[in-house]
């Protein structure tokens, strides 16, 4: 009997000894955000065993959309909650990256004590430029400066356009360097000329579309300041060379108290008398998506974009029209909200960051894992053609939608239909040659004013969205109204208090 | 029930308004019920409109063209959307019948004059009413403490006992009960469980019918749970798969600032606005066709007399 | 099997202990959920004085409340500004003119409905009036944008071929108390109407019959006997809504204006402005402090109304 229940024992322990073996693979769950996936395991029946082998790790992603974007990552970091070992992590939204390194939320990538990039990402650091780790350095808790998360190689440089149809323009005599030399502040005959041309049928047509929440960033020249999520402040750049100081020298000033603002908004007013602007663009919630509706429509002449490397064609192929970008400022600019556009950072609550992070290495230098988790299975999710672009099938659309942006180094994978082979290439060229703003590197810590904040930006949305439209009745008086009680709410120690970070951060550099 | 055809034949107007009264009645109710509906039937107007409508002369009763193609794109969601059924039923009945439950055991004794702790117990569910502890540490109590994320269970739990139907079913109680009812069982020597089942649960019917159709409807709607608490999409409820849509487009639109170029790629991947009016219309018809049920207790006694006793 | 040991238990001394059990036990799952989902959490109002941390591996939830920073009242602070004013009258204005006007509109369209002999038609009316509750506020919003769009609504196009000036819906704030008012009755009066008809199904006929025999009309039957039995729920009903006062539903005042700035001077309620808030600054403690004052204020009215309704009718009262 005694021998029996030994032999039952023994063999039990064996069996559960057995898988114990084949698993000495650690499992790490991934935070991934942005996209639309249904079906995971043709992906990772493959991806897993590769991992396995070559560095012991294998994943388990769990799919963030955009509906959950904010959500998922607050929660878990607002709970303490260890589910995830590797989070996607950005400086926009709420999902703030600064933020939660600060808090403590992530591990120190390049701590002394234990460099982890040093140890098993050196193949990673080789790759990405060095510039982006510049970008990605944070405070964390101890106060002292360093990368909470890796981040991704794609468009890091920003690019401000006017969007123009060139098909329309040239129908009316026009060409693009009219419209560039006539500048925002001199297109009323061109308006004028196709909105009457367009309307002749009886029906309306507004040539001018745009996002009024930031088409100002387009004529002032104000970057994004990384951190300031109610737009409140602008960092006037120079135009003419990005690299160098601006007008104002190396300062904040309150956005809506400059003079280019007002100049910027009584044109706009005029533009919107004059019929050229869309009024459903002045409504907070229907504004951004008349704007794209217009755009995607073919339905307008000149419009605002962020765009990137070789967009002209995506965007000419899907509108049937010719499309032309005309950036507002000499080169494209690397600043803090775009390299921290989209990161990975690793839990502070995971038990294996070293797994993590020889995951992170190897995702953003094979091109095989980058591949297979961002387009999915060759044959399944895509084919390569002759030219070695990638063209998508239906199973992809429909249960394998990946963010590109969202998972890692993009100048990894194959291009798609139409870029050409030596997209990536190209692509990376292009970025190599942005230049750095002045103040690059800083990013506003509001925690000192949240309640300041809270109140201005609160003022700010009453008015503003009216101002950059052209919809308000009164200009003048609505800016000067705004401006009064934003005064009255603390506008000027958030000014001051900015600052002061930009003084203590440009002499420490 | 020949009693009741007797009086329906002979008194037609017995005690009731007279015919001009009830017509004037009749075109007030009429038209607000047509207030009600004519925002649904704009809804399936727009899943049946043609996505190059909308983006031309936007949201209007009278689309430039028809188009099957919405119903084409939510059929193509194939199992999540029957799966989303399911849960959501699943979901609705479990939760509405152990809420009920729960809400109508809770409310008894509230109402029992000779309960020593009625008061107390009823501040007790009042007061939650009122103060909660807030998002945060609601979501790392259920999560962290009681488990629940990703089951069933975070889709039912958290919603269980609502103060306001407690109060209502009190009142339900309290109303329509009269309390020589319980002397005169209690007397017989009947036990609190069964005087409530078998003498005080078939007087309160239209209110537990009421109670009833108003938790069925709260966990038919929710969607915030499953948002907090959910990330397996096997678990989705309908009203989530159509959140989800509404959300994206939403969270897109608002970031297009940052996002830039990426954001008018993400655009171009989601289901369009037809598609989610669609998606409404998927959502309402089997609450709306389940309503009649509810509605024979809340409904029968109207016009031909109380059936109580 | 409980059922009948209770049956057979002798009447004693301790049956009223007994009863009091027995009682408890039917209490007691609703009351341990109580504590569970609601009481146990309850501790993160403290955030609403804290300079939230968030926790670490080190320091897990809610160790972390400990080492926050006490800040006082700090975190109510935003809620006091120029535009306070204006946030705290749209908020109890709408909310006092709602709840009378749903109460009025809602009790007379279930008087109504029960005195119609026509079932079939008044069980049809009802359904349609539960549609609005189905349908978001986005979804009613965008109903609301095929009228008011400023290029392609029908009441704007309808003006333009007219002649006239088309209105600047979004763009004008005077419309909109009343819009907003139609749409909070068109979306709760449905809600509440079947509340009240299910009150009025519970009357006993024969007391109608007995009224109609003493030569009383129908109008006076509806104030002698409806609405004396509808007045418990009518007085519970007030009592909660008076709860809500300090708070609004946020679809509402966000959605259905189209978070359109130059209406804000009659939109802005405590709800939106505190969501705005986070929006920019993602403070928890601020967001905690709204929701904590938006209770209180909603816990003193509460207690003042059920105080009155007790002095004057006792069985009324909520507690």
């Amino acid at each position: 009997m005694k021998k029996l229940l030994a032999l039952v024992l023994a063999a039990m322990l064996a069996l559960s000894i057995v898988p114990a073996m084949a698993e000495d693979a650690v499992e790490i769950t991934i935070l991934l955000e942005g996209n639309n996936v249904t079906d995971d395991a043709p992906v990772l029946e493959k991806l897993n065993p590769y991992l396995a082998e070559k560095i012991g790790v294998t994943i388990k992603p769990v799919w963030g959309t955009w509906a959950n974007f904010d959500d998922l990552a607050l929660n878990a970091v607002t709970s303490g909650s260890d589910e995830y070992d590797i989070m996607f992590t950005c400086s926009w939204t709420k999902n703030e990256y600064a933020k939660y390194a600060k808090a403590g939320a992530y591990v120190r990538l390049d701590d002394p004590e234990d460099d982890l990039l040093a140890e098993y990402g050196a193949a990673l650091k080789d790759t990405l430029p060095e510039l982006l780790f510049e970008g990605a350095m944070t405070e964390g808790p101890d106060g002292e400066k360093g990368v909470y998360a890796v981040p991704g190689f794609k468009d890091f440089a920003t690019m401000n356009c006017w969007d123009v149809n060139v098909t329309l323009l040239e129908k009316y005599g026009y060409t693009l360097e009219d419209v560039q030399k006539a500048g925002f502040y001199g297109w009323d005959e061109i308006f004028a000329k196709v909105k009457a041309g367009e309307e002749a049928d009886g029906s309306v047509f507004y040539p001018f579309v745009f996002e009024g929440a930031v088409v100002e960033r387009f004529v002032d020249n104000t970057p994004i300041v990384t951190g300031d999520s109610g737009l409140l402040l602008s960092y006037i750049m120079n135009a003419d060379d990005v690299s160098q100081p601006g007008p104002y020298g190396n300062v904040f000033v309150n956005k809506y108290a400059t003079d280019e603002f007002k100049a910027f908004a009584a044109q706009m007013k005029k533009y919107y008398d004059a019929g050229y602007i869309d009024p459903a663009i002045a409504i907070g919630e229907t504004a951004t998506d008349t704007w794209r509706n217009a755009q995607n429509t073919a339905n307008y002449l000149i419009s605002s974009e962020v765009s990137l490397y070789g967009y002209e064609y995506t965007t000419s192929a899907a509108r049937g029209i010719q499309v032309a970008y005309i950036m507002t400022h000499s080169d494209p600019y690397i600043d803090n909200t775009s390299v921290q556009g989209a990161m990975m950072a690793i839990s502070a609550n995971s038990d294996a960051p070293e797994a993590c992070m020889k995951f992170l290495n190897l995702l953003n230098t094979d091109p095989y894992v980058m591949t297979l988790l961002n387009y999915g299975v060759e044959g399944v999710h895509y084919n390569l053609n002759d030219q070695g672009e990638a063209e998508f099938t239906d199973a992809r659309a429909n249960s394998y939608t990946v963010w590109t942006n969202g998972v890692g180094n993009v100048t990894l994978l194959p291009p798609t239909k139409g870029q050409g082979a030596d997209f990536q290439q190209r692509f990376a060229e292009f970025y190599g040659g942005a230049k750095k703003l002045p103040i690059y590197g800083f990013t506003f810590d509001a925690s000192k004013v949240n309640k300041e904040i809270a109140a201005v930006a609160n003022i700010k949305e009453a008015y503003a969205l009216t101002l950059c439209t052209g919809a308000a009745a009164d200009v003048d008086a609505t800016l000067a109204e705004m401006l009064q009680k934003m005064d009255e709410a603390g506008m000027q120690k958030i000014v001051d208090e900015a600052n002061a970070q930009l003084e203590a951060f440009l002499s420490g550099k | 029930m020949t009693a009741l055809s007797h009086r329906k034949g002979h008194a037609l107007r017995l005690n009731q308004v007279s015919a001009g009264t009830e017509l004037i009645f009749h075109i007030i109710l009429g038209l607000f019920a047509a207030c009600c509906i004519l925002p649904f039937i704009f809804v399936v107007i727009i899943s049946f409109s043609a996505e190059s409508s909308i983006k031309t002369i936007g949201y209007s009763f009278v689309p430039a063209q028809w188009s099957l193609e919405a119903y084409r794109q939510v059929f193509k969601l194939g199992d999540q959307l029957w799966l989303s059924y399911f849960n959501s039923f699943f979901i609705t009945i479990v939760g509405t019948v152990v809420s009920v439950a729960i809400c109508v055991l809770y409310a008894y004794p509230l109402f029992r004059k000779d309960f020593k702790l009625r008061g107390f117990f009823t501040f007790f569910s009042f007061f939650t009413m009122i103060f909660g502890g807030g998002l945060i540490p609601t979501y790392i109590v259920c999560k962290n403490l009681l488990g629940m994320s990703n089951n069933y269970a975070a889709l039912i739990v958290p919603m269980l006992v609502n103060p306001f139907n407690i109060i209502i079913m009190r009142t339900f109680f309290q109303t329509s009960v009269p309390f020589d009812l319980i002397e005169a069982a209690t007397i017989d020597g009947s036990g609190e469980y069964s005087t409530l089942t078998r003498v005080i649960l078939p007087i309160v019917k239209p209110g537990i019918a009421t109670v009833a159709l108003l938790t069925a409807l709260a966990y038919w709607n929710e969607w915030f749970l499953c948002l907090l608490y959910i990330t397996d999409r096997h678990l989705y409820p309908l009203q989530y798969l159509l959140m989800e849509m509404q959300r994206n487009a939403e969270f897109i639109s608002r970031n297009s600032s940052v996002m830039g170029a990426a954001s008018a790629e993400a655009v171009r991947n989601l289901p369009n606005q037809t598609m989610r009016m669609a998606v409404v219309v998927f959502i309402v018809l089997p609450i709306a066709c389940a309503y009649p049920f509810f509605q024979r207790y809340v409904v029968a006694g109207l016009t031909i007399g109380s059936v109580k006793g | 099997m409980l059922r009948h040991q209770a049956a057979r238990r002798p009447v004693m001394g301790s049956a009223g202990r007994k009863k009091t059990l027995w009682l408890l036990t039917m209490v007691a799952p609703g009351a341990i959920w109580l504590i569970l989902i609601r009481y146990l959490p309850m501790f993160g109002i403290v955030m609403a004085f804290l300079d939230y941390r968030l926790p670490t591996r080190k320091m897990p939830f809610p160790i972390n409340l400990l080492h926050s920073d006490w800040v006082g009242l700090d975190n109510f602070q935003f809620l006091f500004t120029s535009d306070a004013l204006t946030m705290i009258r749209n908020t109890l204005g709408y909310n006092i003119v709602w709840i009378a006007l749903g109460l009025v509109l809602a009790v007379a369209l279930a008087i109504m409905m029960s005195e119609l002999t026509k079932k079939f038609l008044a069980k049809t009316y009802q359904t349609l009036m539960f549609f609005p509750y189905f349908l978001s506020w986005v979804v009613a919003a965008y109903f609301l944008f095929a009228f008011l769009d400023p290029t392609n609504g029908m009441i704007v196009r309808a003006q333009k071929a007219a002649g006239v000036t088309p209105i600047d819906w979004y763009n004008e704030p005077k419309y909109w108390p009343v819009i907003l008012t139609i749409c909070s009755m068109w979306k709760n009066t449905g809600y509440s109407t079947v509340l009240y008809l299910s009150a009025i199904t519970g009357i006993d006929r024969s007391q109608y019959e007995a009224a109609a025999v003493d030569g009383a009309t129908k109008w006076q039957q509806m104030l002698h006997v409806t609405l004396p039995h509808l007045k418990p729920i009518i007085i519970v009903l007030l009592i909660m809504n008076v709860g809500k006062i300090f708070n609004a539903d946020f679809g509402l005042f966000w959605s259905v204006p189209m978070n359109s700035a130059p209406l804000f001077p009659v939109t802005q309620v405590v709800d939106t402005y505190v969501y705005r808030s986070y929006k920019f600054t993602g403070d928890v403690g601020m967001s905690t402090a709204a929701g904590f004052l938006q209770n209180l204020v909603g816990f003193i009215c509460i207690m003042g109304a059920n105080a009155i309704v007790r002095r004057l009718d006792a069985d009324s009262s909520l507690f």
